[in-house]
């Protein structure tokens, strides 16, 4: 399997559709839509027939890179990587067909920005040497700002900003904990090195281990995002266009969970579990504050956005139990999430685009012309509070069950957030589809009613398509768990929980 | 004399003897065209040479140093500081033939100046002795004065020149107060003293003093009050030599004196009754320049400032280096100071090239960022341009800076400086807000604004093929360099 070959392909795919669209125009769209089909058909038969097992970290490539500090270009995947990158080309398909109508303006760029982003997504999934890690962090986020900067609602440049200073001066401390790292492996072995497998057999004394944690932790919370560090998140969501918000909710913020999967709790074992009880205890409060803030929203997008705090809280408390059942609700919970809110913020664009409004105050009543997209609505927000049958129930479950085991209060606190979920799905869903639709002006009301295009075939396919995954992983939950039954970090977590 | 010192001083010579040569040319024959091709092929000449030197440097001695009489010493990291100065030199020679067509006098004398203020800053990082440094500093600010207020019509010149003469005097007279209570203590005027100066307060005092005179020409705060009237008043050509040739002369040097005189093993330094060490000095004086020149640049409109405040916070983040503890540092130091520089030098001119080609009224001061508004949708080789000097001094992967902020950090964490740390990661962030709203500026539509984009020439027309030419090669050594640094770093391995 080739990841270079991969995010070379999306770039260069990238890169034709913005020339292409100069000589002709609609053809971005095609060729980006064609080029993320082929990169996935050739990645999903790639990894069905290499028959390596991945439940432990395989390194594919390693290439000295920068010889002077001892760099090395060093990809490798395991289950979780691979998940997480099927999940990000899926979701990329989605997000050239939900922008298929929206994107008006200067459209070759914004197709070549949506693939460049996308490749550097899965570079973070892939990168096993930190440096190069923090490099793909950080180019993923230049093209994400653009697609925001460019593309966005009215007030675009502040949410770029702050999305962007948010992540930048976070993962600046991250870098200097790298750097530290690196520091601490020259002085017990005499070499530089910023190279994953060598970092794992570092024997870290616990004083220094507690504070390069937090320097990768903080980098983490902010991008999953965890409470004191969430404000972004609302902004960037609600001023990106939809398939900026598609992006962000559905991958870029799984960028954070996988980070601390990846590199807070092996790395630190000792010093995370430390650190739990205050891990978990944000991972509550951001539960039961994102229900709380996404009841009072009146804005579509804001409410899905503060639904998404709610629900990465899940995944910081389930990590942060030390607990395998826990871990496989939070692995479970990225997919879940990172499918619903997709869908929700599709959703979102799909009726903005039709009213040109993202205030509930001027939705209602939808469901008489448009009953497909109503129905649609209602599985999605059935999905996001967790109704039995559809994969955030398994996940949530999982979470809170593994997650009683080690702390049972904060988990009985964190149910709570289930019922707020479901209080807000239903004011989201209440106000957009049902009742008498609401108006600023009587004029327009009149003139165009409550009536709306139903949804065309491009939007069926789009839902049809996350409402399908949603039901089958629902299911079929051992579809994902299977590969996390015997994971590295399962054993390590065992290893380390049960020294305690 | 031997072959070999003649050798290493070469490039000096080249342009010591070229400007006699050009005073001779004037003489003969004035000619725009004719001294610009001249003071160019001086640059050329001096920067083969001084590439050659590199390979000799390294073969030739042990140290890999070559003390020519008492006064200079060449080595080479100043050898590669000396051919930063020289394509900066070269640039600027290019940029102002572009401006100094605008008007009808034969401009000789600007081409000598430059010649000079060239010499000077090669004086200047060749230079072990604190004679040959003060006849390097003089060279380069006097000439300098003259540069800055070249432009007689304009309405700032006399204000900038002023200022700039008026500071870099008292800077320099503080300096050689330094200097003198230095030698009183140290009984040599040699950077190394064979015999241990006795530390006392006159020790103390001198090297406090010297300080001073240095912190004013790197422009560290809060000794940094000239730079942003200074930066606007001069021709933007100027304005850019202020911004590279004279700080990367001046840190070199500095960085000379310092690790010779191992100020970096913390001496105690008395003041009011505390005890303070140099190197806590220097560590407020960063912290205080990466803060005020970020905050300060936040609301900067005019880009010259905003590049001044800027070039503040970058000079308080490159003093890092000087934080070292151990003397194994030593070499680590110099490249992450080198690297730092070369990153800061290729951005500086990239921006300035770029402000120069955008400059389509005589006014040169009052070029604000929204005049680069929608650039990238009209002229996309010179927003290309800026956008990645940006990203550069913002200091994001894919750019040259990122790598250069990476070594600084490394040097800062292997000497456990966790204030410096703190203080470049809130710089960098407040920096983040003026550096975007530049690229945002770049990529926003140009119809919001119609008022801008009615005395918008088109740009791409203008670039003559020399200029496209240089303007595709900064772009490309801003990102090569950044995603493949070695070609860089293994220069410095071999020093």
């Amino acid at each position: 399997m080739n990841i270079t070959l991969v995010m070379c392909s999306l770039l260069f795919g990238g890169a034709l559709a913005w020339y292409c669209e100069g000589i002709k125009a609609q053809s971005a769209r095609w060729l980006s839509l064609l080029s993320v089909l082929i990169v996935s058909v050739y990645f999903v038969i790639s990894i069905t027939t290499s028959g390596v097992d991945f439940s432990s970290l395989q390194v594919l490539v390693r290439l000295s890179w920068i010889d002077s500090l001892n760099i090395e270009y060093a990809l490798g995947v395991d289950y979780l990587s691979l998940m997480l990158v099927l999940l990000t080309l899926f979701l990329a398909l989605i997000c050239i067909l939900v922008s298929w109508q929206e994107i008006q303006t200067k459209t070759g760029f914004y197709y070549f920005n949506l693939l460049a982003s996308i490749a550097g997504i899965i570079g973070v999934f892939t990168a096993v040497d930190l440096f190069l890690f923090f490099f793909f962090w950080e180019v993923m986020l230049l093209p994400m700002t653009a697609l925001i900067a460019i593309w966005g609602h009215e007030n675009k440049h502040f949410a770029a900003i702050k999305f962007f200073i948010f992540t930048q001066v976070s993962s600046l401390l991250m870098l200097a904990a790298i750097i530290a790292m690196a520091a601490i492996h020259f002085q017990q072995t005499g070499q530089v090195s910023f190279f994953y497998q060598d970092w794992l057999t570092l024997d870290l004394p616990s004083s220094t281990s507690r504070y390069l944690m937090l320097g990768f932790f903080i980098a983490f919370a902010v991008k999953l995002p965890s409470v004191p560090v969430h404000s972004w998140l609302p902004d960037a969501h609600t001023q990106a266009p939809t398939a900026g918000s598609v992006l962000l909710a559905g991958v870029l913020l799984k960028t954070g969970a996988y980070g601390l999967i990846r590199f807070v709790l092996h790395l630190f074992p000792q010093a995370s579990m430390d650190f739990a009880p205050i891990a978990a205890t944000l991972g509550v409060v951001s539960i039961l504050y994102g229900a709380k803030m996404a009841f009072a929203q009146q804005d579509f997008k804001r409410l899905v956005a503060y639904s998404s705090i709610s629900h990465m809280g899940f995944v910081m408390l389930a990590l942060f139990s030390f607990n395998a059942i826990a871990y496989q609700g939070a692995v479970l919970t990225l997919v879940a999430h990172g499918l619903s809110s997709a869908a929700l913020f599709a959703l979102a664009g799909m009726v903005y685009s039709r009213i040109h409004s993202r205030d509930l105050g001027n939705m209602g009543g939808f469901w008489q012309s448009a009953p497909r997209m109503g129905g649609f609505a209602l599985a999605f927000t059935a999905a996001a509070f967790g109704l039995p049958g559809l994969a955030n129930f398994v996940a949530e479950f999982f979470s809170l069950v593994g997650a009683y085991q080690r702390f049972p209060l904060m988990t009985i606190l964190a149910a709570f957030g289930l019922i707020g979920s479901a209080i807000y799905g239903m004011v989201l869903f209440q106000n957009a589809f049902q009742g008498k639709r609401q108006g600023p002006s009587k004029e327009r009301h009149q003139e165009r009613g409550s009536k709306i295009n139903d949804l065309s075939k491009r939007e069926l396919l789009v839902f049809s398509s996350l409402l399908a995954l949603l039901i089958i992983i629902g299911f079929y939950p051992n579809l994902v768990l299977t590969f996390f039954q015997d994971s590295e970090l399962i054993l390590a977590i065992t290893n380390t929980a049960g020294g305690q | 004399m031997t072959q070999l010192m003649m050798q290493s001083l070469s490039p000096l010579l080249i342009i010591a003897f070229g400007s006699v040569l050009s005073l001779l040319l004037i003489a003969w024959r004035r000619s725009q065209k004719l001294i610009l091709i001249f003071t160019l092929a001086i640059f050329v000449c001096a920067l083969l040479a001084s590439i050659s030197l590199v390979s000799t440097l390294s073969i030739s001695d042990v140290t890999g140093a070559i003390q020519v009489t008492t006064l200079m010493k060449v080595d080479n990291y100043g050898n590669f500081a000396f051919i930063l100065i020289l394509v900066a030199s070269i640039a600027v020679g290019l940029l102002s033939s572009t401006w100094l067509t605008h008007s009808v006098e034969v401009h000789d004398e600007f081409f000598i100046l430059l010649q000079l203020v060239v010499l000077g800053a090669g004086v200047l990082v060749m230079s072990d002795h604190f004679a040959s440094l003060f006849l390097g500093f003089e060279l380069l600010s006097i000439a300098l004065v003259g540069m800055v207020g070249y432009s007689r019509d304009s309405q700032y010149s006399v204000e900038s020149s002023f200022k700039y003469l008026i500071l870099s005097a008292s800077a320099s007279s503080f300096m050689l107060l330094g200097i003198a209570f230095i030698y009183s203590q140290s009984g040599s005027l040699s950077f190394a003293a064979e015999t241990a100066p006795v530390y006392g307060l006159f020790y103390s005092s001198g090297i406090l003093l010297f300080l001073v005179g240095v912190a004013f020409k790197l422009s560290l705060a809060p000794f940094h009050l000239w730079t942003p009237d200074v930066y606007q008043g001069a021709p933007t050509s100027v304005t850019l030599l202020l911004a590279t040739v004279s700080k990367v002369a001046m840190f070199v040097v500095l960085m000379k004196f310092w690790f010779s005189q191992t100020l970096f093993i913390a001496q105690p330094f008395i003041s009011n009754g505390s005890v303070l060490s140099t190197l806590n000095l220097m560590s407020t004086l960063a912290i205080l320049s990466m803060l005020i020149g970020n905050i300060l640049a936040l609301k900067q409109q005019n880009i010259k400032r905003l590049l001044a405040y800027s070039s503040i916070a970058h000079m308080g983040y490159l003093v890092i280096v000087l934080m070292i503890i151990s003397p194994q540092s030593v070499g680590l130091a110099w490249q992450s100071a080198l690297f730092y520089l070369t990153a800061y030098v290729l951005a500086t001119i990239s921006l300035f090239m770029a402000l120069q080609l955008t400059q389509f009224n005589h006014e040169d001061t009052n070029q604000n960022i929204s005049d680069w508004q929608g650039m990238f949708w009209q002229n996309r080789l010179l927003a290309l341009l800026i956008f990645v000097a940006i990203l550069s001094l913002a200091g994001i992967p894919l750019s040259v800076g990122f790598i250069g902020k990476f070594y600084l950090l490394n040097v800062a964490v292997q000497a456990q400086q966790w204030w410096l740390i703190t203080a470049l990661v809130v710089g960098s962030g407040i920096g983040l807000f003026y550096y975007l709203r530049i690229i945002f500026t770049l990529f926003s539509d140009v119809s919001v604004d119609k008022n801008s984009s009615l005395n918008y020439p088109a740009v791409g027309s203008k670039l003559t093929p020399v200029m496209s030419v240089s303007v595709i090669m900064f772009i490309l050594s801003g990102i090569i360099l950044g995603v493949y640094p070695d070609l860089l770093s293994q220069v410095f391995i071999g020093f």
